[in-house]
This record gives C-alpha cells, structure tokens and sequence, in this order.
C-alpha cells in the first residue's frame, strides 16, 4: 500500500485510514459533518497527494495537450487550467484531469489516483508526434486542496502571494518559504479553493502551516459529500471505461470543433444512450447501485454516487439512465432494500458553491 | 481511544447493546459502533410485531457515507420501536445507551447466556 508523504501527520491527527486507489488515506479526522461544514462556511484542507501529476515540455506541450484531451487546451490563455475528460479513439473515458498551461512551453496534467499507470501508459503511447517530453513527477510532488470561502485569507496569512487576477481556475508558479510552489485556484469542492503542488520535501511544514492557520482538516468522505453536492463527476462512478462523457452530461467539455483530437471522429457520430441525472429524496438515502425507477415501477438506471447531504439534510444521488427509457413526466423513485422513494428530478445542482 | 461499556449491559460481537428486564429486551448499539460509524443520519426500524432471529437483520443504521445491518441479539417479537430515532437518530451518537432502538418480547431466553458481558465486549473493541 503506498502511502502519501503526509502520512505520519494524519496519524498524528487521529485520522481514520482507509485504502483508496492503492494508498492509504484519511477518510475523517473527526467528523464528516463538521468537514463539510468547515469548507461550505470557513476553510478545510485535504491531502490529495495520491493524485498523479505529468509534466508535458518542449514547443509541442500545448499542442500535444490539445490532441490528448476532448475540452479546449490550445485556446486556453496562459495561466489557465482546463478540466476535460482524456478519451480513447472510440470516445470512452480513461479518466478526467485538470491541464494546466503553466509556460508558454509546458503544461502539468493531474490526474486521478487509481488511474495513474493506466494514463501514464495511454499518454505516453502518443507523444512521438510531438516535439515535446513527458515525466511522471507523481512520486515528487504532493498536493494540497484548501477550499472554501476564507481560502483566499489563508493562503495570504501563510506567506503565498496572489496576483489581484488570480481568479477561478488560474494557475501559476509561486513561492512557500522561499520554496518553488505551482498553485491553481481549482478544487473539488465547488466553493472558492485553491490546489498547491508542492515537493515533498515541503510538504509537512506546508500543511502544519495551514492547519495553524486555521483550516480543518478534511478527509475523503466529506470531500466525496462535497462534490457530490454540487455535482461533479467521479470516475468509477459517473464516468468509466464503458461509457463515453456525451453519456455523462459532459457534452460542454467536447469540442468537436477542435482541429483533431483523439476520440473526435467517435464522438461526433455517437448518439449517447445514457442520461446523467440529479435526484433529491425527501426520505431515505440513496447509495451507489441502488436501482432508479419510472412511475411504473420500472427500473431504468441506477445510482452512481449517493450520499446524505450535510447542506440539505436530505438523500441526494447521481445516476445513469437509459436515455430512451427518460420518463417525459419526470417522475422517479429510487429503490432501497425493496422499498422505492419518491425522488425528485433536479436541473441544478443540489447546492451553489461560493466560486466565482 | 477508550469506548464506554457499562457493566450492567450485555453485547453482541455485532455491536449492539442489551438490557434485560423480565422477558423484554431493550436493544441499541454501542459506544464503539457509534464512533466507528460517524454521524448517524438515517435508522430504519421494524414493524412492530415482526419476528426477529438471533443474528438476523431487523434494521439498518446509516451515517453520511456508510449503510450497516442491525443485528438482533436474540430470538422474539418486535414489541416497541422507539420513532424518536427517526427525527434524531443522531441520539445514537449522542447517548448510545439511552437511545435504545427495539424492544423484543423473547421467546427463547436461554438466549441470554451466549451474550458477552461489558469486559469480553470491551476485549473485543480492543
């Protein structure tokens, strides 16, 4: 099992562990509840280091970014990042990553823990092309989200200065303590927030220096319940092998008016068959597996991620449908243990975070 | 960590708690159970007058991210659930032992003497 670099400190905070994409990770310090609640209204911090991060160089870096991935890079203004899913030739998901345009001629490109190797494989099959080189720098780097609307405070109070126009989903080279630091205003959580990629020889004095200013620690549950409120997709769940993002209402991130990119020819010619939809139950918790059904009591999907929603105090729940079987009365009941619950369809997310 | 467990209580390796009086038991789950479960969001109780078995399921205790069975301690009638639990079952986080979940009119109380007492559960929570 790998371990992150923060792994002693969890200990130290009495963190329950638990094994999540071949690392050992923090579920919860204390509680879920009071995680979620601190990033909604103050600031949390959670250890993401088990994230992968390559490096793309050379004049190609952008280009080669482009080509790989579904959503814009090419256009993105410098100092960007751009979230997109990455696709095979016949347009099913390998993962979904952040890229990040950090200099003229290079790009950092993040990525899900369990996908690491599986990515690692694919990107590096189609640089030839390119004239441009690809590290895998996962083992160097570690990485902090500080999220929530006091964020902005505290990465002031320790030290980190920010241009006036660092706004939502920037990303730039700076310093911690005299330290080279790459940080984003990305996040998880749909609240302001900001990503710092730092080397792990910084890290432990990094995340000692933020908890002392006043950020709860946050593991991955309450970030699960997080994401799940404002709706973002988790591969595994939402997106996976089997299913391309036209299924999984990630049509804004495919730009078929991109020259080339790989999977573009498959999706420009696929009728999705499945429906991504957002369920609310006023009683019962909806959970990942749990059978959706129509008004005739006919099961047309299925829950991809559920939770109790800490801001609502009710079941919230992602699910896939068969696009052909979507009831046009909008009426859905969720089965659990046998018993089915009323759900209601929602065209928002179940929550409004506090970005900008 | 040190989990309460007191010494007029009997247990189950499930992690419930029992009280006994006559031939009623009060059934709920423990110190341990509840702080491994987090905040409790969710009890889904029995009917009353279902029949529960020894080991069988007759709930479901769910916190924020996790859905767990309630194991019945032991064999009978479901004779009184306890609703309260349905506006706040965060009692169980908050007072384990007062929140009791089911009472259970036993039919078999040779039962009693397979459940652990406080000292044999606490060795287990170890």
């Amino acid at each position: 099992m790998n371990k992150t670099i923060l792994f002693e400190e969890h200990l130290k905070l009495n963190a329950k562990m638990v094994p999540f994409a071949g690392f050992e990770m923090p579920v919860q310090y204390t509680s879920v509840k009071d995680e979620a609640i601190a990033v909604r209204n103050n600031v949390g911090v959670f250890d993401v280091s088990h994230m992968g991060e390559f490096f793309v160089e050379g004049p190609g870096a952008h280009d080669f970014v482009d080509f790989l991935i579904t959503n814009d890079f090419k256009n993105a203004a410098l100092n960007k990042a751009v979230y997109s899913p990455l696709c095979r030739e016949n347009g099913t998901v390998i993962d979904d990553l952040i890229a990040y345009k950090l200099k003229s001629d290079q790009a950092l490109i993040c990525v899900n823990a369990a996908n690491i190797q599986k990515d690692w494989d694919w990107i590096s099959q189609h640089t030839e092309k390119f004239n441009c080189t690809l590290t895998n720098q996962s083992n160097d780097y570690g990485l902090l989200a500080i999220q929530g609307p006091n964020s902005t405070k505290l990465i002031q109070d320790i030290g980190i200065k920010l241009d006036e126009n660092f706004e939502y989903y920037s990303a730039d080279y700076n310093t911690f303590e005299d330290n080279e630091i790459i940080i984003a205003r990305t996040g998880y959580t749909g609240e302001d927030g900001f990503e710092v990629f730092c080397k792990n020889e910084k890290m432990a004095t990094l995340w000692n220096k933020v908890l002392a200013a006043g950020a709860t620690p946050c593991g991955l549950a309450s970030r699960d319940v997080l994401r799940l409120e404002v709706c973002y997709p988790l591969y595994g769940h939402e997106l996976s092998d089997e299913w391309t993002p036209l299924d999984a209402a990630l049509k804004w991130t495919v730009k078929l008016n991109k020259d080339s990119f790989i999977g573009k020819q498959a999706l420009s010619e696929y009728n999705p068959k499945l429906r991504l939809i957002k369920l609310k139950l006023e009683k019962g918790i909806p959970r990942e597996g749990y059978p959706i059904l129509d008004a005739n009591e006919k099961e047309i999907g299925k829950v991809t991620s559920g939770t109790m929603s800490v801001a609502l105090g009710s079941g919230v729940c992602l699910g896939l449908v068969q696009r052909d079987q979507f009831p046009e009365d909008k009426k859905f009941f969720v089965s659990i243990r046998n018993k089915k619950y009323e759900a209601i369809y929602c065209t928002k997310p179940f929550v409004t975070g506090g970005h900008k | 960590m040190s989990y309460n467990t007191p010494n007029t209580l009997k247990y189950t390796k499930e992690h419930e708690w029992v009280s006994i009086e006559n031939d009623i038991a009060l059934v709920g789950i423990t110190d341990f159970a509840q702080s491994q479960l987090g905040d409790i969001v969710f009890i889904e109780l029995p009917e009353v007058g279902s029949d529960v078995k020894q080991g069988g399921s007759f709930g479901v205790v769910e916190s924020i991210k996790s859905v767990s069975d309630l194991y019945s301690p032991l064999d009978g009638e479901v004779t009184e659930v306890n609703n309260q639990l349905e506006d706040e079952p965060e009692l169980c986080n908050n007072s384990p032992y007062d929140s009791w979940i089911i009472k259970i009119k036993l039919s078999n109380s040779s039962q009693i003497d397979e459940l652990l007492d406080s000292s044999s559960y606490e060795n287990l929570c170890q």
